[in-house]
């Protein structure tokens, strides 16, 4: 008994509060109703997100809300351009106290969980029993050093290659290419067909890496790619060199554009030249990408678009994909732990997994009904499933380097030689020896 | 009654009276009290948190001149010196140059250009953000970029080109983006000075047998440079400082080649969140202002008593 107490005098008083209230919750016979009742007051939400992704976060608060009705939600919604970290970084340091938020960069749960502001989340992952909806890699995935903080509620392939089927069609192209060769010998199919640079790289603001980071799971593998993130091995290595240079070949080919046109491409125009203006085919950049073709471009899921998988490189790490996931973590200053607490036991259950995958996104929960997903969607979460993943190299990357990264390859995408690679890689090795 | 005063003083008692001092320094307490909390306090914070090293959410540690240090050994910074002194210069010499003729011409018929200066003007009042989306509409890579569409609508497709993505041409249209906006003021700063020469200078050129060009030459050439001169002075302390347009147009790209002090400012301070070095640069974009300041206050404040 007293050793069992002794365990619990680390933790905060508000976590054991939440860790007694869950396990209240559980151990009520007729549950729900009378779970529901228990949970009331105003639950604040630091929102950063916007259009479709933010509608989605609505219903699923207001699912919550119906769920449980004593519950108000108040949202404190932070406004910004590109990286919102900076924005959410000073609502936080300006002393604004939320409850709960979303996170998309492993990064920055580390900062936020050094500097005291996160609330670790293994007591409720026990006594709400996520294990039963959540597959143990999602609480890895929200774990720093054994402790988990973040709740995965959707995740996405950054892997998967969109395309228009009409434009395939035009090129006379039947079947997605599954290998390297087959995809490089459908791109002078399509320059043919009239579409000058097939591939879309935006790189304005920031460079697109997503061609790279794949390119570099497929060429050294998903440790190699992380030993990378985490600076065990320097970015001037071998590896780091034949992604590039493989990057490099469909730019020299002109496959991708002139620089120039990459550098003054955002990321949404590069969308709207495939999807919009007809002028390029191919578009690496994530799951987002669905419900902004299905609510911005009016296009009809498998019908009129689609996705598919990387080609194989025959380099032994064919099996590897980039993906990308978005976490509730909940804060340790926090005036409603219990709400919060509750709403992420929501966002594991069928209901909000249901209203997730209606907006075209993909949950990780077990509950999720699968046959919502749309044909992209299928595609997407079948090859994740079968797939070692590592998330997006860059959102593992301090602050300081994830800049100098984007930009050197923007420095990159200007010369493709081998010479600038060289450049552009001792450039991103010496900000990383300072920045780690 | 003490005859010596109007009946109205003499009525107040003399523990209600101010002196001359007093009643200064309560007549100037609340723009004190404003240029303290609005100026002075947020300046004092900058200078202490520019001697520490402040780096997101992390605990913040004394650094002394570590930031000055590291972004005088820092390439990136450098190189934003570059480019705001190409940018500065660049903006002022073409918005006064253009300002200057244009004025010049317009005063050889005030009248008749009164829309037409008003329409200059306007750009002015236009805020920088505004004009930097403007301008952006303008120079679009694709084929809904104004310039563009125009070159191909020519015959000259070949000559169609992004012109916001290149390092050698960003620049250029950041300059010729913000000359645009900025040629009101010197045009209106230096008609004023022609609109000022007496009339008996002018006349006594005519009589003189002064044709257009040498009056304007050997005349109003010389008697506009008071204008010319405040012109200088007001464009290069706004360019100096540009933010607003770079922001909207190329986020100090491609590849950090259009990146002034301040939008490194900014990138340190709200995108890295580096506080303290972000706080360090502001300090030597403040001492560069300073510098380019000094001439005009001095030489403003050199017959003050």
């Amino acid at each position: 008994m007293s050793a069992g107490l002794e365990n619990f005098q680390g933790i905060r008083r508000r976590t054991f509060l939440a860790g007694t209230g869950g396990l209240a919750l559980a151990a009520m016979t007729n549950g729900g109703a009378r779970a529901a009742d228990e949970v009331g007051g105003e639950l604040a939400v630091l929102n950063w997100a916007g259009g479709t992704e933010l509608e989605m976060l609505h219903n699923l608060q207001k699912a919550f809300v119906a769920k449980y009705p004593k519950v108000k939600i108040r949202e404190v919604n932070v406004t910004g351009q590109g990286d919102m970290r900076p924005g959410m970084r000073t609502a936080l340091m300006g002393g604004e106290k939320v409850d709960l938020f979303v996170n998309t960069w492993p990064a920055f749960r580390k900062e936020l969980a050094d500097a005291g502001i996160l609330r670790p989340i293994d007591d409720q992952w026990k006594t709400f029993n996520w294990d039963k909806r959540l597959d143990a890699s999602w609480r890895k995935l929200g774990s720093l050093a054994d402790v988990t903080y973040g709740l995965t509620y959707t995740f996405g392939d950054r892997s998967g290659i969109w395309y228009k089927k009409d434009h395939m069609a035009k090129a006379g192209i039947a079947e997605m290419p599954k290998t390297w060769d087959e995809f490089t010998a459908a791109l002078p199919k399509l320059q043919k067909a009239g579409f000058a640079a097939p591939i879309a790289i935006p790189g304005k603001y920031w460079a697109h890496a997503e061609w790279f980071e794949t390119l570099l799971l497929r060429t050294a593998g998903v440790e190699a790619s992380s030993k990378l993130a985490a600076h065990q091995i320097p970015w001037t290595d071998a590896i780091v060199k034949t992604a590039l240079k493989k990057y490099a070949s469909l730019i020299s080919g002109g496959f991708c554009g002139a620089p120039a046109d990459m550098l003054s491409t955002e990321w949404d125009a590069a969308c709207d030249q495939v999807f919009q203006a007809n002028a390029k085919n191919f578009v690496l950049i994530g799951m987002w990408l669905n419900a902004r073709a299905k609510d911005d471009y009016k296009l009809v899921e498998g019908k009129d678009y689609s996705l598919f998988q990387f080609p194989a490189l025959g380099m032994g790490h064919d099996d590897t994909s980039s993906v990308d996931s978005k976490e509730f973590v909940v804060t340790a200053n926090g005036a409603n732990p219990k709400a919060a607490d509750a709403f992420l036991d929501f966002c594991t259950t069928a209901d909000a997994a249901n209203i997730i995958a209606k907006a075209g996104l993909a949950s990780p929960s077990k509950e999720v009904d699968a046959s919502l997903y749309g044909d992209a969607q299928k595609i997407a979460t079948a090859a994740v499933a079968k797939s070692k993943v590592q998330f997006v190299l860059g959102d593992l990357l301090p602050g300081d380097l994830v800049d100098e990264y984007r930009v050197q390859l923007q420095k990159f995408l200007q010369d493709p030689s081998d010479a600038n690679i060289d450049k552009v890689l001792a450039a991103i090795e010496a900000k990383a020896k300072a920045s780690y | 009654m003490d005859q010596a005063h109007p009946p109205a003083l003499a009525r107040v008692p003399r523990r209600w009276r101010l002196g001359d001092a007093s009643a200064a320094a309560l007549l100037l307490a609340p723009a004190m009290l404003l240029f303290t909390v609005a100026t002075l306090y947020p300046l004092v914070e900058t200078v202490r948190i520019s001697f520490w090293d402040i780096q997101g959410l992390r605990k913040p540690s004394f650094a002394g001149f570590g930031n000055y240090i590291l972004l005088f050994s820092d390439a990136g910074f450098r190189n934003t010196l570059t480019t705001t002194l190409l940018f500065t210069a660049g903006v002022t010499i073409l918005s006064v140059s253009i300002g200057w003729v244009v004025a010049m011409l317009c005063a050889l018929a005030p009248r008749q250009t009164l829309v037409f200066r008003m329409m200059f003007f306007a750009a002015f009042g236009i805020s920088e953000s505004v004009s930097g989306y403007l301008w952006t509409g303008i120079f679009r890579s694709d084929s809904g970029g104004l310039l563009n569409s125009l070159i191909q609508h020519l015959g000259f497709p070949g000559f169609a080109f992004a012109w916001l993505g290149d390092e050698k041409t960003a620049l250029w249209v950041l300059i010729i983006a913000s000359a645009w906006s900025a040629v009101g003021l010197p045009l209106m700063l230096i008609f004023a000075a022609i609109q000022s020469i007496p009339k008996s200078v002018l006349e006594a050129a005519y009589m003189d047998g002064a044709k257009s060009f040498s009056t304007m030459r050997f005349i109003m050439v010389p008697l506009s440079l008071p204008g010319v001169r405040v012109s200088v002075f007001i464009n290069l302390l706004t360019a100096l400082r540009a933010f607003d347009i770079i922001y909207v147009m190329t986020n100090g790209g491609p590849a950090r080649a259009t990146e002034t002090v301040g939008y490194f400012i900014y990138r340190e301070s709200m995108t890295q969140f580096k506080l303290g070095y972000g706080a360090a640069a502001t300090i030597v974009l403040l001492v560069a202002f300073l510098i380019v300041s000094a001439p005009a206050i001095m030489q403003r404040t050199a017959g003050a008593k």
